[in-house]
C-alpha cells in the first residue's frame, strides 16, 4: 500500500471515531502543552532576566572586588595595562545619589560616574545629543546625560528638547549634553538615571575615590570563561587575597556565567516539569495503546477482509501504526498551540514569581528546535504505543477474523 | 489440453482445538477448468467453507497438494500468498463484507491498493468492474451502507473482479438475499462465466446449483459425484439434503 492510500484510510478511520480519538489524545495534549508552556516560559524568563541585568552584550564582563579596600583608579589602570590581551577597554564606574532639580521639578538622581567608553561598552542608545566627551571627562566638567524618564519627570514631557538645558544636581549647575533611552526598571518611584564623568562624580558629588563596579569589554573572539578566570587571578594577586576568601571577595560575571547560573536554576525547575509531563505522556501513550487495541478488536472483520483482498502483514501494521502516529501527532500540535497560549497566560504570574520589577514583561520564547523535538516525541509515542496493537492486527488469522462476530 | 486453473489432490485439513481434532477435509481431489462455473453443495458443517478457504489461499491444507494455475501454493510464504490473493483471486462473501462508510468506488478500488496498479488506472478498472456487474454510475459515489442488499453484493462482485483474477470464489453469495435479488446476482455470475471467468460457488440451495456447469457434493469432508450423492441420499433416506 502506498503512503497516500494509508493517509486516506487513516483519515476515514478518524472520521469514524472523532470524539473517542479526541478524548484519548487528551493525555498527550496535556503532557505536550505542559512541556511547551514551561519551555516557552523559561525561555522568556531567561531572556528577560538577561535583559534586565544589562547583559545583552556577549563580550561584557562585570568586575567587582573588595578585600580590605575598595578598587581605585590605580587598579583600573594597572588592569588595563596588564590584561590588555583580554580586554579592549575597561571602564570604571562609581555611583552616588543627589537631589536633581529643574526650574520646576525635583527628583532623586541615581548617578553613575564613568568614562565616555561606557556608551559603547554598555551599548547605550542616545535619543538626543551625545554622551559626554573625553575632554569633559578628563577635566571633570559639570555635564550630565539623563535618561528619557528623567526628562519626563523633570520637564513634564518625555520628548522635550533638553540638551543645553541646565539642571541642579547636588547643588551644582550641570549642563545636559544628551538623553539616553530608559533602561529596564527605570522611571519608578522618584529616581532618575544620570550619567556624568567619573571625576565629576567623585570630586563634586560623592567626595570619595573608590571605584564600584568595573565594566570590561573583552577583545573580539575571546574565550569568555578564560577572560573571567584570568581576571579573577589577576585581582587575587593584586589584592593579595588568600584562596579561601576569593569566592566572597571577587565577582567576575560574564553573560556566559550568568546564563549558566540561570540555566542551573531554571534547569532544575524544568527537569521537574519534564518529569511531570513525562508521566502525563506515559499515561497518554497507554491511553493511545488502549484505544488502538479496542480499535483493532472492533475492526477485526475489516482486517480479515483486507487480508483476504491481499493485504500483507506489513500493510496492516503500517495502517494501524500510521493511525496511532497521526493521533499522537495531532495531540502534539494541539498541545503546542495550547502550551504556547498557556505560556502567555502564565507569563504575568511568573513575572512576580521571579522577582521581576514592575513594567518588565516576559514574552514566552519557543524555538523551532523545541517544536521539532516535541513533534519527534509525539511520533515516538505513537510508534511505541501503537506498535503492539498494530502487530496484533497484522498477525490476525484471516479466516477467523472474517468470521469474527 | 491446458492445465486446470484449480488442481487439488488428496487434500486433508485437520483442525486442532481444545475440543480435540476435527477432520474437516478428508482426501479431497478436485480440478476446475478455465471458464467453468462450478458449484459445491453440501449440508452445514460438511466442510464447504474449509474447502473454499483452502482454494482461496486463506488456509493451508494439513496434507495434499493445491496448484493454482500450475503453482504449488504450499511452498509460498505468507506475503506471497497475500500477493496471490491480491492478484489472482477474487472473493465474494455471504455477508458482502464491504467497508460500510467508504464509497462504492473506494470499496472496489481496495484490492488494487494492495497491488502495484498505478493510481491513474485504478479508478478506470473499478468503473469497468462496476459496469460489468451492471451497477448504475449514479451509485458510484454513494456510501456502501446506503445500498440495498442486491446492490451491495454486486459491488462485492465488482470488487472480486477488479484485479482480473484467475478464479472468483463465492461462499453462499445469495444466502442473505431474497430470491429475486439472488437471481440477479446469479445472472451476473452466469454472464461473467460466459465472458470466460472461472467461478467456484458454494451453496446448499439446489436452485442456485442449477446455474452451474457442474456440481460436486461434499459430505463429512469428502467429495461425491452426482451419482454417489444420489446413492448416498437414497441410503440415508430423508436425512439427505438440508
Ligand atoms: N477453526 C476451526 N477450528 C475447529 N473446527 C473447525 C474450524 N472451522 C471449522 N471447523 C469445523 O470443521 C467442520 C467443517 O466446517 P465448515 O468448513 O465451516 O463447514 P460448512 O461451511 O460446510 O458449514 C465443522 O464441523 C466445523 O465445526
Ligand atoms: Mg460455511
Amino acid at each position: 500500500m502506498k503512503l497516500s492510500d494509508l493517509v486516506l484510510e487513516t483519515a476515514s478511520a478518524f472520521d469514524a471515531n472523532r470524539a473517542r480519538s479526541l478524548l484519548t489524545v487528551l493525555g498527550v495534549v496535556i503532557g505536550i502543552a505542559a512541556v511547551i508552556a514551561m519551555t516557552a516560559l523559561i525561555g522568556g524568563v531567561k531572556a528577560s532576566l538577561m535583559n534586565e541585568m544589562g547583559m545583552s552584550q556577549a563580550r561584557l564582563v562585570e568586575i567587582y572586588c573588595f578585600y580590605n579596600r575598595e578598587m581605585t583608579l590605580d587598579d583600573i589602570n594597572a588592569m588595563q595595562n596588564e590584561l590588555k590581551d583580554s580586554y579592549e577597554v575597561i571602564v570604571p564606574t562609581t555611583s552616588g545619589s543627589a537631589d536633581i532639580t529643574s526650574s520646576t521639578e525635583k527628583a532623586t538622581a541615581m548617578i553613575t560616574g564613568t568614562y565616555p567608553a561606557y556608551e559603547t561598552v554598555m551599548g547605550v542608545k542616545m535619543l538626543q545629543g551625545r554622551f559626554f566627551s573625553q575632554d569633559e571627562s578628563n577635566s571633570g566638567q559639570l555635564v550630565a546625560v539623563i535618561d528619557q524618564s528623567a526628562v519626563k519627570k523633570l520637564f513634564g514631557n518625555e520628548n522635550a528638547q533638553v540638551t543645553g538645558e541646565t539642571v541642579r544636581i547636588g547643588g551644582l549647575d550641570f549642563t545636559i549634553v544628551g538623553v539616553t533611552e530608559s533602561g529596564a526598571g527605570a522611571g519608578y518611584g522618584d529616581n532618575v538615571t544620570v550619567y556624568m564623568p567619573l571625576r565629576t562624580c567623585q570630586q563634586r558629588i560623592s567626595g570619595a575615590t573608590a571605584i564600584g563596579e568595573v565594566l570590561g569589554l573583552a577583545v573580539e573572539g575571546a574565550d569568555m570563561n578564560k577572560v573571567a578566570s584570568e581576571t579573577r587571578e589577576w585581582l587575587a594577586k593584586r589584592f593579595n587575597i588568600p584562596e579561601s576568601d576569593q569566592e566572597d571577595s571577587i565577582y567576575v560575571i560574564t553573560m556566559q556565567s550568568m546564563r549558566e547560573q540561570l540555566d542551573t536554576l531554571l534547569g532544575s525547575f524544568q527537569l521537574l516539569m519534564t518529569a511531570v509531563a513525562s508521566i502525563s505522556l506515559l499515561v497518554g501513550g497507554i491511553g493511545i495503546m488502549n484505544m488502538m487495541l479496542t480499535n483493532v478488536t472492533e475492526r477485526i472483520r475489516e482486517i480479515g477482509l483486507r487480508k483476504a483482498l491481499g493485504a500483507r502483514r506489513r500493510d496492516i501494521t503500517r495502517q494501524f501504526l500510521l493511525e496511532s502516529v497521526c493521533l499522537t501527532l495531532a495531540g502534539g500540535v494541539l498541545g503546542i498551540v495550547l502550551g504556547y497560549a498557556g505560556a502567555f497566560a502564565l507569563a504575568g504570574l511568573a513575572g512576580g514569581a521571579f522577582g521581576m520589577s514592575e513594567g518588565t514583561s516576559i514574552t514566552p520564547v519557543i524555538g523551532i528546535d523545541s517544536v521539532l523535538l516535541v513533534a519527534g516525541i509525539c511520533v515516538g509515542i505513537g510508534i511505541v504505543f501503537g506498535y503492539y496493537p498494530a502487530r496484533r492486527a497484522a498477525r490476525l488469522d484471516p479466516v477467523e477474523s472474517l468470521h469474527y462476530q | 489440453m491446458s492445465i486446470p486453473v484449480i488442481d487439488v489432490r488428496n487434500v486433508h485439513r485437520i483442525y486442532e482445538s481444545a475440543a480435540g481434532y476435527m477432520h474437516a477435509l478428508r482426501g479431497v481431489t478436485l480440478q476446475v477448468a478455465r471458464g467453468e462455473l462450478l458449484c459445491i453443495m453440501g449440508p452445514s458443517g460438511s466442510g464447504k467453507s474449509t474447502l473454499m478457504n483452502t482454494l482461496g489461499c486463506l488456509d493451508t491444507p494439513t496434507s495434499g497438494t493445491y496448484r493454482l494455475e500450475g503453482l504449488d501454493v504450499s511452498t509460498l510464504t505468507d506475503d506471497e500468498l497475500a500477493e496471490l490473493r491480491a492478484t489472482r483471486l477474487g472473493f465474494v462473501f455471504q455477508s458482502f463484507n464491504l467497508l460500510p462508510r467508504a464509497t462504492v468506488l473506494r470499496n472496489v478500488v481496495l484490492p488494487l491498493t494492495y497491488t502495484d496498479t498505478p493510481k491513474a488506472l485504478r479508478r478506470e478498472r473499478a468503473e469497468a468492474a462496476l459496469a460489468a456487474v451492471g451497477l448504475p454510475t449514479a451509485y458510484f459515489d454513494h456510501r456502501s451502507n446506503e445500498l440495498s442488499g442486491g446492490q451491495m453484493q454486486r459491488v462485492a462482485i465488482a470488487r472480486a473482479l477488479v484485479n482480473n483474477p484467475a478464479v472468483i470464489l463465492a461462499d453462499e453469495p445469495t444466502g442473505n438475499l431474497d430470491s429475486a435479488t439472488g437471481r440477479m446476482v446469479l445472472e451476473t455470475f452466469s454472464r461473467l462465466r460466459d465472458e470466460g471467468k472461472t467461478i467456484v460457488l458454494i451453496t446448499h440451495d439446489p436452485d442456485v446449483a442449477a446455474w452451474a456447469d457442474r456440481t460436486v457434493h461434499i459430505r463429512d469432508g469428502k467429495l461425491l459425484t452426482d451419482e454417489e450423492e444420489r446413492a448416498y441420499a437414497q441410503r440415508s433416506g430423508s436425512r439427505g439434503r438440508t
